[in-house]
This record gives structure tokens, C-alpha cells and sequence, in this order.
């Protein structure tokens, strides 16, 4: 599909549409929230600003490209005086003091925010289903899940109801449901998009991701979020991606894939054989395929979670209801902390938490927590090798098709697996790319840190080959 | 003077007790074999040089991030922000 911003944009332009009746259309839409992805839609403030664009093409001024395009916001980002509930009932009532850099770069930029999107609570989940707001319904099928974390962002691109949505991706959570909606989301390479502003879950995989329906408006998106920020120092300067640098791939003339991705008794059979008959139209194009040797995909999983849960338990021990959050007061501070956590997290939070907790605590921590960090820089050393040999590494999304609503909550254990592909892309900080083909979730495309360039290259290779 | 801490005290979450789920990941992580065990060893770490730090200036917030930031405390009595009793019982 062509880019959606670039014909929105020509249609407000030549007077075709007007950007109220464009913004209006999309609220009455998102109104019904018939699959369950609005935690709050953002009227009044999306209207003013549709009526100072339609004023400024009356006026016969020229408007950006992201000039009244609507989008949608996870709702773990902070937008000055909207609510930022993470889906939680701790923060269910907190408003936004400030605006995070993505978002606030979006706004320069003229596009309008609409819609504070669902998702699993502080992105603790692969399904969407750990919200207060109800579980959020697959684009594709409403009896499966939309995916996780950024569910409602996902579901909502898909379905039209926004142009594009900005997720957050800590292990998977824009890539995981895009796969399960059929759209593209990405996860750029860390530290190109400024993630202050949002809610921390794991910071040292925490990306700012865009999730839409071509990758044209990825890559409009993701130019106009990128950039070193003070306020996250673990920013860094990075190019703006050309249109024409993307349109052809003639310089990509390798590619590889994980073989124990594919040998895996854990992957769908038709998935396996939907990424296989994938590679064979890649190398029908002259591109030399490699297998490729990875880690176990429990160690990825593992490694993975043993870190995000030590992290988020370190960020998320902020929150104890004094100043700011639904606080429950009790006989005093220590019990009040308690209580309030204890009542006010959910049940997946609470076990991250607690095995965050495990591992950095004495005993633990050398046996698991730095084993786990040095598994890391193992990961990371065979990704470093790997991009010596191979331009591109392909990947499955998920090793199965999206499950029905309410399965994932009963086995925690199955859904902390079905991250296994996405996991050790994060791990490794690297750009990634779902794209929709390939498989019934789609494929992941990687390249080497900071070439999110090739990433998006590689995309529309894959458009007209597959 | 030595004092366990078990992890609902470390949490702060009442009753909470290790998960069954995640220690089978942390398993996985023990029986784990990896060829370096000093994670402080490499170039992978994420690091910002001294010369790149941002300045050490107070930013004064805006009139409404202030005003917001009241409205988010949880509890207010005559004009004062209240926050639990310090002392323990």
C-alpha cells in the first residue's frame, strides 16, 4: 500500500477534504472502540488543532507533510495534561505534567494526536490483555488477541482508525502486533528516538516505535521522531533516511536466517513452511541466503526477561502512591507503599516485579542477574559477527498464530516463549522491522545497529518480491 | 547484625512470593554455559562521554506542569499536600 500520509496530505492540500471532517471521521470511529483499543480519545484538543490547519490551506499557506494527520498514541507516553494510565489502575487518574520528545516532535510537526491507545499495563504483556480498559480484539479475527504490548496501537492502524500510532517496544511489543494485525511496525535501532516522556519499563531496551500501513510512512514517522535529545542521554545524531535512498536494494546481496528458528519444535508448521517458501522467492532474486547458527531460543527468552524484570522492577519501584497515583493509605508510609502496590498493580506486573527483586538481591545476583548480562554481550558478539557475513538477518515474527483471548493469562510461562524471536533483536539493540508477509504474522526484517536505512530498504524489496 | 529481606518486603507488595514461571526462566540461566562471566568486560555497554553530558542547569518547569503536577498528588488538606505518616507504628 502507498504512503496514507502522502495521499491525506495531497487531499487537505487540493481542498478535497478538510482536516476537521478528516479528525471527526476518525473520532466518530474510534468512539464505538468496537475492538477495545481507546483508553481516552483526545477530542477537544485534536479538533482545535484540525481548525488551525484547515485556517492555514484557507489562507493559502503551505502545510508540512504531517500537517493534520491524525495519529494514535500508546498510552504510556506522556502528553501534557492527557491522561497516562499505562493501562494501570495505579495511574488511572494521572495526567501528563510534560510531553515526551517523540510525541512533542510529532506535534511540531504539525500531526495531531487523537487517541491514548490500550495496551498490557506498563507494556507487561504480549497480548493486551493485562489492561484495565478490557483485552484488546485482533484487527483480523475480534475472538484472538491483538497482540502485545502495543495492542490498541496496532489494532487501530490496521483498522483504519488511525494513520499511523506510536507504540513502544521493550522486548517485541510493536513488532509482536504488528505480526498479528498485518500492518508494519518498527523498532529502530536503540537510542535513535529520545525516550523521555516514556513510561520506563526495561530502559536498556525501552525504543519509541511507529506502527503503519506502508513503509513510506515509517519512514516519514520515524525521520520526524529521530534525533539526540538531552534529556535522554543515551541518544545519538543519525541521518534522516531519503525516500530514494530505500527504493532500491541492489547493494543487498546477503541475507540470513537463524536455523533454529526454523528447525524448532515450537514453530507453526505452516509458519516454518510460509518463511521457507519465503527464502526460496528471496533467492530466486540472486540474493545468496545463509543459515545462520543463534542461541537457544529459551536462553534469548531467559536472558531477556531475567534483565527487563531486574529493570523494570528498579523503575517501576517509584511507584508507591505518595506522589502521584491511586494511593491507599494505611498505618503508615511502609504500609501504605505496600497496600497501594499490592492492590494497585496487576498480577503479571507484580511477578516481574517480585522476580526483578529476586535477581538483583544477594545470592541471585551473580548466579542469574550478571550471568544474565554477560549472556547479553554474548548475543550481541554473535550479532556482530553475524553482519560481517550477512546483510539482512530474516526472522519469523512469532513461532505460532495469534492465541484466543484469555489463553495467555492462564500459562505465563507460554507467552514469555512466544517472544522468542523478538527478544534477542532487542537484546542486541538493533533496527527491526515486521513486515506483513511472508507468514500469517508476518517477517522480521534486521540489520546492524544504526541501519535502520537498510532495514526499510530491505522492506520494499520484499514488497514486490514476495 | 544480619536481616534477611524476603522479596514481599523487597517489593513491597504484600504476600508476594517468587513465581513458579519465572524461575524456570532463571533456570535456563543458571545452567546456562557462557564464555565470559565478567559483563563489565566488553565495549557494549551504553555509555555517554564526559564531554557529552548535558549541562548541570536547574529548568525551571511551566506554570501548568507545576499545576499538574499538584493535581496528580493523591491527597490535599487545607491547602497542603499530604503524604503518609513517616513514623512507623
Amino acid at each position: 500500500m502507498e504512503s496514507q500520509i502522502q495521499q491525506i496530505h495531497q487531499q487537505l492540500v487540493d481542498k478535497k477534504i478538510s482536516c476537521v471532517d478528516l479528525i471527526q471521521e476518525k473520532l466518530n470511529a474510534l468512539k464505538e472502540n468496537t475492538h477495545n483499543t481507546v483508553n481516552a480519545l483526545l477530542s477537544e484538543f485534536a479538533l482545535e488543532k484540525a481548525i488551525n490547519v484547515d485556517a492555514k490551506i484557507a489562507n493559502g499557506e503551505t502545510i508540512g507533510l504531517l500537517e493534520g494527520i491524525p495519529f494514535g498514541v500508546k498510552d504510556v507516553y506522556m502528553l501534557q495534561g492527557t491522561y497516562a494510565t499505562a493501562s494501570s489502575d495505579l495511574l488511572k487518574n494521572y495526567k501528563s505534567p510534560y510531553t515526551a520528545t517523540a510525541i512533542q516532535k510529532l506535534l511540531n510537526a504539525g500531526a495531531i494526536p487523537i487517541v491514548k491507545e490500550n495496551c498490557d499495563s506498563f507494556g507487561h504483556g504480549s497480548s493486551s490483555e493485562n489492561t484495565i480498559f478490557g483485552a484488546v480484539k485482533n484487527a483480523v479475527n475480534p475472538e484472538l488477541v491483538g497482540g502485545g504490548s502495543s495492542g490498541g496501537s496496532a489494532v487501530n492502524v490496521a483498522k483504519d482508525y488511525t494513520v499511523f500510532s506510536i507504540g513502544g517496544d521493550t522486548g517485541g511489543s510493536v513488532r509482536q502486533p504488528a505480526g498479528y494485525n498485518n500492518v508494519y511496525g518498527l523498532k529502530p535501532t536503540y537510542g535513535r528516538i529520545s525516550r523521555y516522556g516514556l513510561m520506563a519499563y526495561a530502559s536498556s531496551t525501552d525504543c519509541v516505535g511507529p506502527l503503519a500501513k506502508s513503509v513510506e510512512d515509517i519512514r516519514i514517522v520515524l525521520n520526524a521522531m529521530s534525533g539526540k535529545d538531552t534529556k535522554d542521554q543515551t541518544t545519538y545524531t543519525s541521518e534522516v533516511i531519503e525516500e530514494s535512498s530505500i527504493l532500491n536494494a541492489t547493494n543487498i546481496k546477503t541475507i540470513g536466517y537463524f536455523k533454529n528458528f526454523i528447525e524448532s519444535e515450537a514453530i507453526d508448521a505452516q509458519i516454518k513452511e510460509d518463511f521457507l517458501a519465503s527464502i526460496e522467492k528471496i533467492k530466486a532474486k540472486g540474493i545468496q541466503v545463509k543459515e545462520l547458527d543463534f542461541f537457544k531460543s529459551d536462553i534469548l527468552v531467559s536472558t531477556y526477561y531475567t534483565l527487563a524484570m531486574a529493570e523494570t522492577a528498579s523503575n517501576l519501584s517509584r511507584l508507591d502512591g505518595t506522589n502521584y497515583g491511586d494511593r491507599i493509605d494505611d498505618k503508615d508510609l511502609k504500609e501504605s507503599y505496600a497496600i497501594t502496590r499490592s492492590e494497585k498493580f496487576s498480577e503479571e506486573t507484580k511477578r516481574r516485579i517480585v522476580g526483578g527483586n529476586q535477581v538483583l538481591s544477594q545470592g541471585f545476583s551473580d548466579e542469574i542477574y550478571l550471568k544474565g548480562l554477560a549472556l547479553r554481550d554474548a548475543i550481541s558478539e554473535n550479532f556482530e559477527k553475524d553482519f560481517e557475513a550477512v546483510d539482512i538477518i530474516l526472522s519469523p515474527v512469532t513461532p505460532s498464530t495469534p492465541p484466543k483471548i484469555g489463553d495467555s493469562l492462564k500459562d505465563p510461562l507460554a507467552m514469555y516463549l512466544s517472544d522468542a524471536y523478538t527478544v534477542g533483536f532487542s537484546l542486541g539493540q538493533l533496527p527491526t522491522l515486521t513486515v506483513p508477509q511472508g507468514t500469517q504474522t508476518g517477517l522480521q526484517v534486521t540489520a546492524a545497529k544504526n541501519n535502520d536505512e537498510l532495514v526499510l530498504k530491505f522492506a520494499n524489496f520484499l514488497k514486490d518480491t514476495i | 547484625m544480619s536481616k534477611i529481606m524476603t522479596v514481599d518486603v523487597l517489593s513491597s507488595i504484600k504476600g508476594a512470593q517468587p513465581s513458579e514461571a519465572v524461575s524456570k526462566l532463571f533456570d535456563v540461566i543458571k545452567n546456562a554455559q557462557t564464555t565470559n562471566n565478567n559483563p563489565f568486560n566488553n565495549n557494549h555497554n551504553n555509555c555517554v562521554s564526559l564531554n557529552n553530558l548535558r549541562d548541570d542547569i536547574v529548568v525551571e518547569s511551566s506554570t501548568l506542569e507545576k499545576q499538574i503536577i499538584k493535581d496528580n498528588f493523591p491527597k490535599e488538606k487545607a491547602g497542603y499536600l499530604v503524604v503518609s505518616k513517616v513514623i512507623d507504628a
